[in-house]
């Protein structure tokens, strides 16, 4: 048996091993969800994650989420009447590489002000929702589309530019789960979208230009389908992603789960990825992620990542993995403190493969 | 419970600490067996270029069908898709613009001073000046494909706009084919890299066809791996048209080796069948708008106006409902002569008279009272409001 194949058992194993024997439930930023056992679409409008919160996201920030809850009157749900909703987020703060071999570099920025829009003509029925950057240097209209909605929300359909179903839909982009894949908060496609939100089930699939937010050079069509199952305690999930590309078609697969031990929220996603459109033609690679988070007590939270990434499973020694510790702190309501080290792991040959990070990050939901 | 969950943690992490690290034996700085080509000195060339920054710090985004927005960045892609190329992020720059690295958008992406979006690469740590400093004498260099021979092997199709089996909305104004290698520049003619549109049924074997005649049509003077075919001028019909690009016959292609064009194409690219020879043929088609109320209702009005709650009906004094532009005939109601309601002096379409016509004004974002139209944007482009135009103008016929 090649050592590759044992590394991959040993990722499933891994995998069976927190969403199945240890049979207790993960949430994701995603790991909140599975700390609560909901499903992402009971905190955020999108049913796969991420964007503007709903009302109950914003009551759960500043309720639940924070250590404490300072008095200012009545909750932020973000609800400007029954027609009408909006909501920001505004990240920032302090980061230093160290790459081996080049000056240490640190940076203070504001990384990103996101607004929300949420447009309800027929509140129970139709949704019109722009997700956008609204930073002057970085104007970017992420999402942008229309959803028609059965009224138990059990069936919808949206047309427009939005983010696609695939995996877990973590906040960090540059994770290797996301990064890779190429489906990440960068990456939002147009098309449509059929999604199924019933009992314990949350389903989605999409078909998109497959331009990964550029425009159509093609006539190929890019497939996502995502489908999950979440209980209150565990939830396990697939995704399936085809792009028909006149310049290689590429293949992903994923599965993921999420269990809850106790005060720990676990998050897991193993992809394998075929390309075709690469120089030396088809090339299969394997990227997953681990994730533990450890609620230390009300408004702390102590994250542990270890992402491992094989570029080519036909090249031996090409590996890189990625590992993160991360304390997550709510003082009060509407502000997140993160405080973190990260640590690439690669090949010697490349010195920013084997970089280290530190970072402090002050991010501001309404 | 809990207390015999947590010591897991660490016991689950060093469970897979066998995904260790690769040790980089028999690799390259990208990752790459050291036979696929191996290290690259740095120097202001493509190929170190290539080797020391693109491949191992771009192509792990930039490659393949989910490329951010289609930017391929691998060696066969990333000169045809850099040099003398539009930046999509900010239109007044190209890409790479050859002898000016400051001008060149790759330079201030990857420094961090373009105008918009982050700093690439994107969530990693900067390229090094020092690093940097070499693709920026690259560009001033000229921003040159590969030095050395021209390569023994065959020249390939590795691109082609539009793309093969599209659909397009208006007519192209050029016809760009990328190459994995220089074409020879006196080999790009109108015998080599034609243009032909079925006549009207989709068929290109009856005898009907009709040659495009190009106002233009050249080797790209700061890109040789890229002919244009510029089709400033040519009439727009909606048709099934087909590109053939020689590569046998008494014309053909050829590279900077006197090899001809590998162009037989099986549906994506690269073209070729591995030996010289074979002509690279494919379709496109253009469905594009018409000066007639059918086209414009269908492409214009139902797609981008009468969506619920704009106008969409039913006919009235409110706005925007009101101003009906549902069907053809609710379109051709509220419309022809009939008097704005912002600006009551002026029609909404004056049969005969564009530059007197409200609709022009809310589309071409020169009206005095309101926002110009479509609310909020994307806005129609020039092309596609000129055959608006051009239907009022000749009377805006039903």
């Amino acid at each position: 048996m090649s050592a590759r194949i044992v590394i991959t058992l040993r990722l499933l194993a891994v995998l069976l091993l927190s969403v199945l024997v240890l049979h207790q439930p993960a949430v994701a930023e995603p790991y909140l969800a599975i700390q609560k056992g909901l499903k992402c679409g009971m905190c955020h409008v999108s049913p796969s994650g991420g964007g503007k919160r709903t009302a109950y996201g914003n009551i759960f920030e500043q309720a639940e989420a924070a250590e404490r809850t300072l008095d200012m009157g009545e909750l932020w749900t973000g609800e400007l009447g029954k027609y009408f909703a909006v909501g920001a987020d505004l990240r920032g703060g302090w980061s230093q590489v160290d790459v081996p071999g080049q000056t240490k570099i640190s940076d203070t920025e504001l990384e990103e002000f996101l607004g929300y829009v949420e447009i309800r003509p027929f509140p129970r029925n139709l949704t019109i929702y722009v997700d956008a950057k609204l930073r002057p240097d970085d104007p970017f209209v992420r999402e942008q589309y229309v959803r028609l909605s059965t009224a138990d929300d059990g069936w919808y359909v949206q047309g427009g530019k939005f983010f696609l179903p695939y995996g877990l839909r973590l906040q960090d982009d540059d994770a290797f789960i996301r990064q890779v894949t190429g489906i990440n908060f960068n990456t939002p496609d147009i098309g449509w979208q059929v999604g199924y939100e019933q009992g314990k089930w949350s389903a989605q699939f999409a078909v998109t230009r497959g331009s990964a937010g550029g425009p159509e050079l093609d006539s190929g069509k890019q497939y996502s389908l995502r489908v999950a199952h979440v209980t209150n305690k565990w939830r396990v999930g697939g995704s399936f992603n085809f792009n028909d590309s006149k310049f290689g078609d590429r293949q992903m697969q994923n599965i993921f789960g999420g269990l809850r031990t106790g005060r720990v929220a676990w998050l897991a996603e193993l992809n394998y990825i075929i390309d075709d459109g690469t120089p030396t033609g088809q090339r299969d690679s394997l990227v997953s992620l681990l994730e533990a988070n450890v609620m230390l007590k009300k408004g702390h939270n102590l994250k542990f990542t270890f992402e491992y990434y094989d570029p080519d499973n036909d090249v031996s020694e090409d590996e890189q993995t990625r590992s993160s510790l991360v304390w997550e702190y709510f003082p009060i309501q509407f502000l997140q403190t993160r405080l973190g080290y990260r640590t690439y792991d690669g090949i010697p040959q490349n010195p920013a493969q084997n970089r280290e990070e530190l970072f402090l990050e002050l991010h501001l939901p309404f | 419970m809990r207390r015999a969950v947590l010591p897991l943690i660490p016991l689950i992490f060093s469970a897979i600490a066998g995904c260790t690290a690769g040790s980089g034996e028999g690799l390259d700085v990208s990752g790459r067996p050291l036979s696929e080509g191996g290290n690259v000195p740095l120097a202001p060339t493509l190929a170190s270029v290539q080797a020391n920054v693109f491949n191992p710090s771009c192509i792990v985004c930039h490659s393949g069908a989910n490329a951010p927005q289609g930017l391929r960045l691998d060696a066969a892609n990333s000169f045809t898709n850099l040099v003398g190329v539009g930046s999509r992020q900010d239109s007044s720059f190209l890409k790479v613009a050859p002898g000016q690295p400051d001008q060149s958008y790759l330079i201030q992406k990857l420094e961090g001073t373009a105008s918009t979006g982050e700093q690439m690469p994107l969530g990693g740590p900067p390229i090094p000046q020092s690093t940097i400093n070499f693709v920026r004498q690259w560009i001033t260099d000229g921003a040159l494909p590969d030095s050395g021979g021209p390569p023994i092997t065959p020249p390939v199709v590795v691109s082609l706009t539009p793309a093969p089996d599209s659909v397009l909305g208006s007519f192209p104004a050029d016809i760009t084919a990328g190459f994995d290698q220089d074409i020879d520049a006196s080999t790009i003619n109108d015998m080599t890299f034609t243009l032909v549109r079925s006549g009207g049924d989709n068929t290109f074997s009856d005898g009907n066809e009709e040659s495009i005649v190009p106002a233009l049509l050249t080797l790209s003077a700061v890109n040789p791996r890229l002919a244009v075919m510029d089709l400033s001028g040519v009439s727009a019909v909606e048709d099934l048209y087909q590109v053939t690009l020689f590569g046998s016959g008494p014309n053909m292609i050829l590279g900077m080796n006197g090899v001809a064009l590998d162009g037989e194409y099986s549906g994506s690219f690269p073209s070729g069948d591995g030996t010289e020879g074979g002509d690279f043929v494919v379709e496109f088609e253009v469905q594009g708008i018409q000066p007639s109320l059918a086209s414009i209702q269908g492409n214009i009005f139902g797609p981008t106006c009468s969506v619920a709650g704009c106008h969409s009906g039913p006919s009235g004094p409110n706005l925007p409902t009101g101003m009906d532009l549902s069907s053809e005939n609710a379109s051709f109601s509220s419309l022809i002569n009939i008097a704005s309601f912002e600006e009551p002096t002026i029609f909404r379409v004056a049969v005969g008279d564009a530059d007197n016509s409200y609709l022009i004004d809310k589309l071409e974002g020169t009206s005095v009272q309101g926002s110009r139209m479509p609310l909020g944007g994307p806005f129609l482009d020039q092309a596609t409001i000129d055959v608006v135009r051009l239907w009022i103008d000749s009377g805006a016929p039903r």
